[in-house]
């Protein structure tokens, strides 16, 4: 039998907080052979990427190995001096970081940051080392090396600073190469792209490779193994498929149910989401008949909530010389209906322009054409402040990032009560009921009420920013890239909140996304931008069983995991 | 590039308007009369106040006297002042005095504030770095002529290693003193700065790529983590050399150094209007030439930078 390239046993790892240890990762064990690919899954917090970074000793702050042993060739590495880790790193493995954005140095030029590897492990010097930077980056994928090799990161996108950093970690030719999260920064077109080539390459130069991700489906498809950890424990390990079609653990099955990569096969989800509609469309038509007889509600009830007619918008971009600009058309001619009680979901990769037309929907930015109407009105001719804030009310965002849209200053009840202050609405008893009432419906307890944003886990903060727009009772919510920011897990449950209240209040949602994985567990009804324009609209089901364009299957064959069978 | 130079260029000429209007604003309302104060005990003579004010244009409205002032300014004309004296060469004589004594200030500042700062920043929380936080803390919060007369006393009076006041030999050596006391704040704010700085960026995700990569701390410290750390402080010197020269004043009257500030001081004192207002925009014009170059000097630091 052959010599693993890396055996964790029993390993733990803690962080130093005070005279205290809290301990992150608790009893982990794995094995990786030379040219295998091994997946560690887990939720955010769940100890994998701490096992990862422990094995090249570059915890995070206070993080201690506090026991176990990591084996790398044979030779435990946990505590070893320093000169040992750092003859290890580069040379012997090499690691391919999450974020793309963040883990290059914006003052170097990318070459030169990948020359540092080549020079530092050993590899080559001077003009030898600038030869073979332009070698690894063409390797890795990226056109035009010589040149690219020249520029900062920040002339780079995201995908291709991520193949700048898989060059990277591959300069040295390493034995184990740890890919922590490689792609969950990128659109799913980039992440096949990316991953296609990071597993062939891998395969060819014969690395080990430790990969870390959040992503069942993604493991699946990638890896030969999985480990899932869960609170820092390694719950089920085993060939990927065995663990995806017969999870053992009550965690795993709870993950392959929710995984949206697998769930999007499934059509039981399609199913569910029917009823939901049938249910929300009832709800819907019976305040649509309210709104029509009461004159002083805002719009005329009819079935189509929203509609937007030949959106376009254009941004002008400063130009080199004085007085010289050009235009930058990021919306083009967009129209789409949204019927009462009902999804829309737009879909596109970053800088489709999907976000700008939720914000023109929103009436937070002005369309350079075409109108949007709100029930009949249409938004842009609204005058004055009165009419404004009675279309804000009916209508509210749910932003990304839970991090940034909720006040880090404001208690939980003052951010809800904020939009029911605004609009005057009830006196402080009332407005508290409500509150209550309404962390209740996002399932909450009142005590959250008290606390503060940094207090709260993304999940919850999330569930805070849903209270908060459904605070005014709107009839639409604009959700942009609401659940993307989420662990799977939370994701799942957000989505099945938002599902649930959408039968029990009749809503309509505009659901903003770059992952088609959720769209058919929520939406109705699919656009699919890109570079501004519409190249298809169609309900889920067509979308997903017989996609028209070219583009859109693209986008559905990216989808993590797509292709494996499930069990059950 | 070159016409974003251009444009900042231009936008100092309403800057400077700006300022010599204030500046003459604020003589003009000192209360007191100039030209008594230059009879001192003695009556006043008549027709001799009647010449200066002409000389002067001490009794022209506000306005006239600004504009009177600018449009000599253009053609070189400072004015003279009360002795007689061209105001452009007096300011001549003062100011480089006063610029070698803020560079002076500004190279030890930098030095030691960077150094002792990336120190602390590396070491965070260990001896070095609290007893750093005491001294910083300790020279922000006493006032600077008590650094002045204290260190004047100690390394001027009783060890001698350094003359007792400038006077009129304005030589490196002789200003050493001087600008140590004068460089003390902006050290502790520097040190502050580059500290808080490396301490960020020790735990910035591209750092730790670079430990993986198998750089040595050595390397990883100076490529990666300094020169990131480096741009705050960068923006903090350039406007700190208008600081440093403005605010010499107090220095140079400890010293004796015969620069710029103690020449402002005498002059408000005096109310001589075409002094006061000459040496405020040459004050004015060094920080608009600082912060272009602090600007240029960001763009070179950090490429993300580009102006158009």
């Amino acid at each position: 039998m052959t010599t693993p390239v890396l055996q964790i046993k029993d390993l733990q790892v803690a962080f130093r907080a005070g005279k205290k240890l809290i301990p992150a990762v608790r009893g982990a064990s794995l094995v990786v052979y030379p040219g295998q690919t091994v997946a560690i899954v887990g939720e955010s917090g769940s100890g994998k990427s701490t096992t990862a970074h422990a094995i090249i000793d570059l915890l995070p702050g206070t993080g201690v190995v506090t026991g176990g042993e990591i084996l790398f060739e044979g030779k435990n590495v946990a505590g070893a001096k320093k000169g040992e880790i750092l003859a290890l790193r580069g040379s012997s493995i090499g690691l391919v970081p999450q974020d793309p954005m963040t883990n290059l140095n914006p003052l170097w030029r990318v070459g030169a940051q990948i020359k540092e590897a080549l020079v530092a492990n050993g590899v080559a010097k001077g003009k030898d080392a600038d030869r073979r930077v332009v070698e690894l980056l063409e390797e890795a994928g990226l056109p035009d090396a010589e040149r690219r090799a020249r520029q900062f990161p920040h002339e780079y996108s995201g995908g291709m600073r991520q193949r700048a950093l898989i060059a990277m970690g591959l300069a040295a030719r390493p034995k184990l190469l740890i890919a922590d999260e490689p792609t969950s920064a990128l659109d799913v077109t980039v992440q096949k792209q990316i991953l296609d080539h990071l597993d062939s390459l891998t395969d060819e130069l014969g690395v080990a490779v430790l990969l870390i991700t959040h992503d069942l489906g993604l493991a699946a498809e990638r890896a030969d193994h999985l480990v899932v950890m869960y609170k820092g424990q390694v719950v089920e390990s085993g060939p990927a498929r065995q663990i995806l079609q017969d999870p053992r653990h009550p965690y795993t099955q709870r993950l392959v149910s929710s995984a949206p990569s697998l769930a999007s096969q499934r059509l039981s989800s399609e199913r569910a989401r029917v009823e939901v509609r049938e249910q929300a469309v009832q709800t819907a038509a019976e305040i649509a008949e309210e709104v029509a007889t009461h004159a002083d509600e805002f719009g005329v009830g009819q079935a189509t909530v929203v509609e937007a007619k030949n959106l376009t918008k254009d941004f002008t971009l400063p130009g080199g010389r004085p007085g010289s600009s050009s235009a930058f058309r990021a919306v083009d001619d967009v129209s789409f209906t949204l019927a009462r009680g009902t999804t829309t979901a737009i879909v596109g990769e970053s800088g489709s322009g999907k976000s700008t037309v939720a914000r023109m929907v929103l009436g937070l930015l002005d369309a350079t054409s075409g109108t949007v109407e709100f029930d009949g009105v249409d938004i842009t001719t609204l005058s004055g402040k009165k009419q404004q804030l009675a279309l804000r009310r009916q209508m509210q965002p749910v932003f990304q990032n839970p991090y940034a849209s909720l006040d880090p200053l404001y208690s939980i009840y003052r951010s809800i009560e904020e939009p029911l202050r605004t609009h005057g609405i009830g006196n402080d008893k009332e407005r508290e009921a409500r509150i209550r009432d309404l962390l209740d419906k996002v399932s909450l307890p009142a005590a959250v009420m008290r606390r503060y944003p940094n207090e709260l886990s993304g999940g919850q903060r999330q569930r805070v920013a849903i209270a908060r727009a459904l605070a005014l009772e709107p009839e639409v919510v604009v959700l942009d890239e609401a659940v993307s920011a989420l662990d799977v897990l939370v994701q799942a449950q957000i989505l099945k909140l938002l599902n649930d209240l959408q039968g029990e209040l009749g809503l309509s949602y505009l659901f903003i996304t770059h992952d088609l994985a959720v769209v058919r567990q929520i939406a109705d009804n699919v656009l699919v931008m890109q570079n501004g324009g519409i190249v298809e609209s169609a309900s889920v089901s067509t979308v997903f069983d017989s996609p028209r364009e070219e583009y859109t299957r693209r986008l559905l064959d990216a989808i993590p995991g797509g292709s494996i069978p499930l069990g059950a | 590039m070159w016409w974003y130079i251009g444009r900042r260029a231009l936008q100092a000429i309403p800057v400077v308007l700006g300022a010599t209007l204030l500046i003459y604003a604020m003589v003009f309302l000192q209360p007191g009369d100039p030209i008594k104060a230059l009879f001192g005990e003695k009556p006043v003579n008549e027709t001799i106040r009647a010449s200066i004010a002409a000389q002067y244009n001490l009794d022209d409205p506000f306005l006239i006297q600004w504009l009177k002032y600018l449009g000599n300014a253009l053609t070189g004309d400072f004015g003279l002042t009360y002795a007689q004296q061209p105001v452009s060469q007096v300011i001549g004589d003062a100011f480089p005095v006063t610029l070698k004594l803020a560079v002076m200030a500004l190279i030890i500042e930098s030095v030691l504030g960077v150094a002792a700062g990336f120190y602390a920043g590396l070491r965070k929380g260990k001896l070095f770095d609290s007893t750093m936080l005491i001294v910083s803390l300790l020279v922000i919060a006493v006032p600077i002529f008590v650094f002045g007369f204290l260190m004047q006393l100690i390394f001027g009076v009783k060890l001698g290693w350094a003359p007792i006041t400038v006077g009129g030999d304005a030589s490196i050596k002789n200003l050493m003193l001087p600008a140590i006391v004068l460089g003390l704040v902006s050290f502790a704010y520097i040190l502050r700065l580059t500290r808080t700085s490396v301490v960020e960026n020790l735990t910035a995700d591209h750092v730790r790529t670079a430990r993986a990569k198998g750089l040595s701390d050595r390397s990883v410290n100076s490529r990666h983590v300094l020169r990131n750390s480096m741009i705050p402080v960068v923006t903090y010197l350039g406007a700190d050399l208008g600081t440093l020269m403005a605010g010499a004043i107090v220095t140079e009257g400890i010293f004796n150094v015969p620069g710029i500030g103690n020449l402002a001081f005498r002059a408000i004192n005096r109310g001589e209007g075409s002094t006061v207002v000459s040496i405020v925009t040459l004050m004015v014009l060094i920080y608009v030439v600082m912060s272009l170059v602090v600007d240029l000097l960001y763009a070179w630091l950090d490429p993300r930078i580009r102006y158009a």
